[in-house]
């Protein structure tokens, strides 16, 4: 059942962006409809209002006042009168105006008591920008089979912290929430509300085209991994989560397909995922033998060494290897 | 009879004490009627709120075409106070591109009935941008605002770069989608060889 996770991960990732680009879309209507302007409306606009009306006359007679339901994007917004924020929001609010407004900071709590349980889950399953930076992943492994150079180069997992650190004093310095702009989910979000509904891309699209970019040419998922400030807070707040994944060392034939898949290039064969892993459950779903599980613990298990079913085990002793059941 | 004269001067008397009145719009600016005269025409409305002043952009029509006169209408209230700018205001246009700093100015407008009235007339279709300058109590206010003339072009620099890119990364992931796993393990066994 686990191995199914990804592909429901996967649909997740679709939602959500899916989401981003009709909400603007609804929005739009709606001010069209309650300014009672059909007649004024461009022609392009006319037959957009006529295919919105199309879709949403069934469910509702009073459109300007009743798709309300969820709002805003993944950086703010409310889900069914339910109001959420990305704790990078809180935090950020915070920081750049140094006086904690505590109704907006408690639409942080959810998100936090989610990354408590499930760690870094956003990163994996909600993130808007993960789906673009995943697709372009796979562009990069293609560009490298075609012959084109890509860069895979290893930096300080830490520099993320900084960056957070940084992207907080400059927010507290200059009274503007200054991490948002460098935060690919909201830059992703605005955007999308940009070209959705005001008709072009901000500066923040050239920003997310570089970090496409850096991921290609520098370090692969190179800016989640090293800078993201947002996946610094997630990564704090899920050290200790209570769900993970562990590697059950008798069934592990060492095979590495679960290091190849793991976009943040972890390493559970060695059973390390630490602070960094999302949950994605990519490597469990590659997984041949089914070694790779949920399990719920506030710790990995330290490394159990090769797994029984894999070469070195077989080749060695059998006696000085560590997680060995006698 | 009596009562029916009584009723008659009462309302004599009411028309000649009634103090005159002007019709308001519902948003407080004073509106007339509905033509490109009004100063709340049916129009591209923007509001923004800028330094000490509540600032409102409307241009008629709601989609100027070239060779076609419009007009921009721009109200200026005081937070504070409510108050409208009574000053001057100079309007300049440029064209909406990448490192285009050729401006043109096309009037200094003074007050006319709390609203700033500046007339236009474009040959050419693009977008452009207007920028409203006004100084109060030493304060300079420059406010731009976009104004397109005719239809909008279907596609920028930044939404063709988009454009490709989304393009890339769907057509590989979805022509490529059967060997991709292979080619990650294949590619990171080269690199764990390597290292």
């Amino acid at each position: 059942m686990q191995r199914y996770l990804n592909k429901l991960r996967w649909a997740s990732l679709w939602a959500v962006f899916a989401m981003l680009v009709i909400l603007p879309l609804v929005s739009v209507y709606q001010v069209y409809v309650a300014s009672h302007g059909y007649r004024l409306l461009s022609p392009l606009s006319k037959r957009f209002y006529d295919v919105m009306y199309f879709f949403t006359s069934p469910f509702t007679d009073d459109p300007a006042n009743s798709l309300d339901v969820i709002k805003g994007t993944t950086w703010s917004g409310s889900f069914f009168g339910l109001k959420i924020s990305d704790p990078l929001a809180a935090i950020g609010q915070v920081a750049a105006s140094l006086d904690p407004h505590w109704p907006f900071l408690v639409t942080a709590l959810i998100p936090i008591v989610f990354t408590i349980i499930f760690g870094r889950f956003f990163c994996g399953w909600i993130c808007p920008a993960t789906l673009l930076y995943e697709l372009n992943s796979n562009v990069a492994i293609w560009l490298q089979k075609i012959g084109l150079p890509t860069g895979n180069l290893h930096f300080n997992r830490r520099l993320k912290y900084g960056v957070l650190a940084l992207g907080l004093v400059l927010s507290a310095i200059s009274g503007s929430v200054l991490v948002a702009n460098i935060y690919p989910p909201a830059i992703v979000g605005r955007e999308l509300y940009y070209v959705t509904a005001l008709g072009g891309f901000g500066t923040g699209t050239i920003f997310f085209i570089l970090t496409l970019l850096f991921d290609i040419l520098v370090a692969r998922r190179g800016f989640c991994r090293y800078l993201c400030p947002g996946g610094a807070v997630y990564s704090l707040l899920g050290r200790y989560r209570l769900f993970r994944i562990k590697r059950t060392v008798k069934t592990c034939n060492d095979c590495a397909k679960c290091n190849a898949v793991c976009e943040f290039a972890l390493d559970p064969m060695r059973d390390d995922f630490g602070q960094e892993c999302n949950n994605c459950s990519a490597c469990i779903a590659v997984c041949p033998t089914q070694a790779l599980t949920f399990t719920t613990s506030i710790r990995d298990i330290p490394y159990q060494g090769p797994g029984h079913l894999g070469h070195e085990f077989n080749k060695s002793g059998q006696d000085d290897l560590p997680g060995q059941v006698a | 009879m009596r009562l029916y004269r009584s009723f008659v001067l009462l309302l004599l008397l009411c028309t000649v004490w009634c103090v005159p009145v002007y019709a308001h719009h519902v948003i407080g600016r004073p509106a007339y009627s509905w033509n490109e005269d009004s100063n709340t025409p049916p129009s591209m409305q923007v509001d923004i709120q800028m330094g000490d002043y509540f600032i409102t952009y409307m241009v008629f029509p709601a989609f100027p075409k070239p060779n076609e006169p419009g007009r921009i209408n721009l109200y200026a209230k005081r937070i504070d106070n409510d108050k409208p700018f009574q000053g001057k205001v100079s309007f300049t246009v440029r064209d909406d591109s990448w490192f285009n700093k050729r401006e043109e100015r096309i009037g200094v407008q003074t007050v006319d009935d709390n609203v700033f009235r500046q007339r236009f007339l474009f040959r050419q279709p693009g977008a452009y941008i207007i920028t409203a300058t006004f100084e109060d109590r030493g304060v300079p206010y420059i406010i731009d605002f976009p104004l397109q003339i005719g239809p909008p072009s279907r596609i920028g620099v930044i939404g063709a770069l988009v454009g490709i890119m989304v393009a890339v990364l769907i057509a590989v992931n979805v022509y490529r989608r059967r060997h991709l796993l292979g080619e990650k393990v294949r590619h990171a066994a080269h690199d764990r060889k390597k290292a």
